[in-house]
């Protein structure tokens, strides 16, 4: 048997074989795993031990795929009309969520638990969490669990430094969307192809009011979800910050807001629609993606402008007797001597 | 199909994630299906035991018709291109599913689908019938025994299941716009200058 007080990395344990005679196997092996078969998830038409998440790929994918494909609070069909497929859904959602969570816990018991190095080793080496992940569950659980998530990437960071390194490496690509965006509404934009001669066929390109229903729809439900799940992460997770902060993160975006928005706004309003209530709907996400917009920025300022000065000692006494000093100036007084 | 997202973007793109091909394959639940029943098949309830315990008490032909009639019902149930090993494990199955039930309720309807898809109602009727009779003579107590002693169904092997003390909220993010469309501009377009 398992002893006690020793990480699963390092137990062994024995048990029958399938042959019926006794083995010693790692806790941690392969041949532990339960011989089951996880379907991945289909949008709508368990929880295993450290041995079934590590060696199962099938659960894997199907909890990778649910990432994937779950409907996100801001899709246009949500839940699904039939009552006992959405009471299904409700379940599947919740046991994703506690799946990841568990996954994310390296001590569990006094009795299971791993070393958090091996732990960190092990969620990183199999791809258990990755940055679209964290982005994919901050979006999908974020906002009724976001202490639950907190927590949960907060303790995979720090038993595994390399997913700064990978967030690091993530950030780019995020501003690229950005551009693409700003692309597709032939719109010049900031960074590295700010730098290349413009094409000579350049003004051909369509843009936000020439494109045609479909990419306008597109782009802003891609808008949309970009933006909401960024701040949703941020928020969740405001450590994250510093690693956008770092590639110019905040002045992309006031760009990006003051070149991009106005364009869509104006094919939003103008532009004729085929279907009733589109382009309120269209209208509505392209409002909500400015207001998350706004909220990134806060965020970002907030933790890597303003908390760096507020958790100083000294920054912070002389922020509070300059405030003090102006209440006094704003009603007429002088400061006794 | 799923509408344009951020992370699929960053899955196709950057260089952090497992690149995975959710090839149509993976998603045959005939294999999830076989799985499953090959699972059960290895529980320690089996035809021959409920032969057994059916026959102590009873009329041999009557109790030998219901527990063909039962077969039977399995074989449309399972599907007529399985050998009779399957059959006799999806009888065991009924037997187990129905043996405290008095009709086919929405439980057992999914318990069935979830083991062997789609199936025909009626043998789902049938079969619950068949249980019935067979388990009228013999009691609810002893019955009850029977299945709790043979059935892992019964007899989870494992702890409480994580995360049952965990408050889970299903709150998720809603539109939540800054401004709504200015009226003068819905149909502005219509607008008949043409004075």
């Amino acid at each position: 048997m398992a002893c006690a007080q020793v990480p699963l990395d390092e137990q062994q344990v024995t048990e029958k074989g399938p042959l019926g005679k006794e083995q010693t196997l790692p806790a941690l092996h392969p041949a532990r795993k339960e011989d089951r078969f996880f379907v991945p998830y289909k949008s709508p038409p368990e929880d295993g031990s450290p041995a079934e998440v590590v060696f199962d790929e099938t659960l894997q994918r199907c909890l990778d795929s649910y990432l994937h494909h779950a409907p996100r609070g801001l899709d246009l069909a949500t839940m699904p009309s039939s009552p006992a497929v959405a009471d299904m859904q409700r379940c599947v959602h919740r046991a994703v969520f506690l799946t990841f969570l568990r996954m994310a816990t390296h001590k569990e018991s006094k009795e299971s638990f791993l070393t958090p190095s091996v732990f960190g080793e092990i969620i990183y080496e199999n791809f258990l969490f990755d940055i679209p992940k964290f982005l994919d569950l901050c979006v999908l659980f974020g906002k009724g669990n976001s202490q639950l998530l907190h927590k949960m990437i907060e303790n995979i960071f720090t038993n595994q430094p390399s997913y700064y390194v990978d967030l690091d490496e993530t950030v780019p690509t995020v501003l690229q969307i950005f551009d693409t965006i700003m692309d597709k509404c032939g719109l010049h934009c900031e960074g590295a192809a700010a730098m290349e001669p413009m094409k000579l066929n350049a003004h051909k390109q369509p843009t936000a009011m020439t494109m045609s229903q479909q990419d306008l729809v597109d782009l802003v439900l891609y808008l949309c979800d970009s933006t909401t799940t960024i701040q949703a992460f941020l928020d969740i997770f405001p450590a994250a910050c510093s690693s956008f902060h770092s590639h110019g993160f905040l002045s992309r975006l006031v760009s990006f807001y003051e070149s991009a928005v106005p364009d869509l706004e104006k094919a939003v309003r103008k532009r004729n629609f085929d279907a009733t209530g589109l382009q309120e709907d269209l209208w509505k996400r392209l409002s909500h993606s400015c207001r998350k917009i706004v909220e990134m920025a806060q965020l970002l300022l907030h933790h890597t402008c303003l908390q760096p000065i507020l958790e100083g000692d000294e920054t912070r006494t002389s922020y509070l007797l300059q405030g003090v000093q102006s209440a006094w100036d704003s009603v007429g007084r002088r400061r006794p001597h | 199909m799923s509408p344009p997202r951020l992370t699929g973007a960053l899955r196709s793109f950057s260089t952090v994630s497992k690149k995975e091909d959710f090839n149509e394959q993976l998603y045959d639940l005939k294999t999830k299906r076989l799985k499953r029943r090959e699972l059960f098949a290895r529980e320690g309830l089996t035809w021959q035991k409920i032969v057994h315990l059916c026959s102590e008490h009873q009329d041999n032909a009557k109790q030998q018709a219901e527990l063909k009639s039962l077969l039977q019902a399995a074989k449309e149930i399972v599907g007529t291109e399985h050998g009779q090993a399957a059959v006799e494990s999806a009888a065991v199955f009924l037997f187990e599913t129905f043996h405290n039930k008095d009709h086919v309720g929405t439980e057992e309807t999914r318990a069935i689908k979830q083991m062997f898809g789609p199936f025909p109602s009626s043998a789902a009727e049938a079969s619950c019938a068949c249980v019935a009779r067979l388990v009228a003579p013999l009691g609810d107590s002893r019955v009850e025994n029977f299945i709790q002693s043979l059935s892992s169904r019964h007899n989870p092997q494992r702890g409480p299941s994580f995360g049952r003390n965990i408050a889970f909220s299903y709150d998720c993010y809603a539109l939540d716009p800054l401004e709504e469309l200015p009226c003068s501009e819905v149909n502005e377009e219509n607008v008949s200058l043409d004075f």
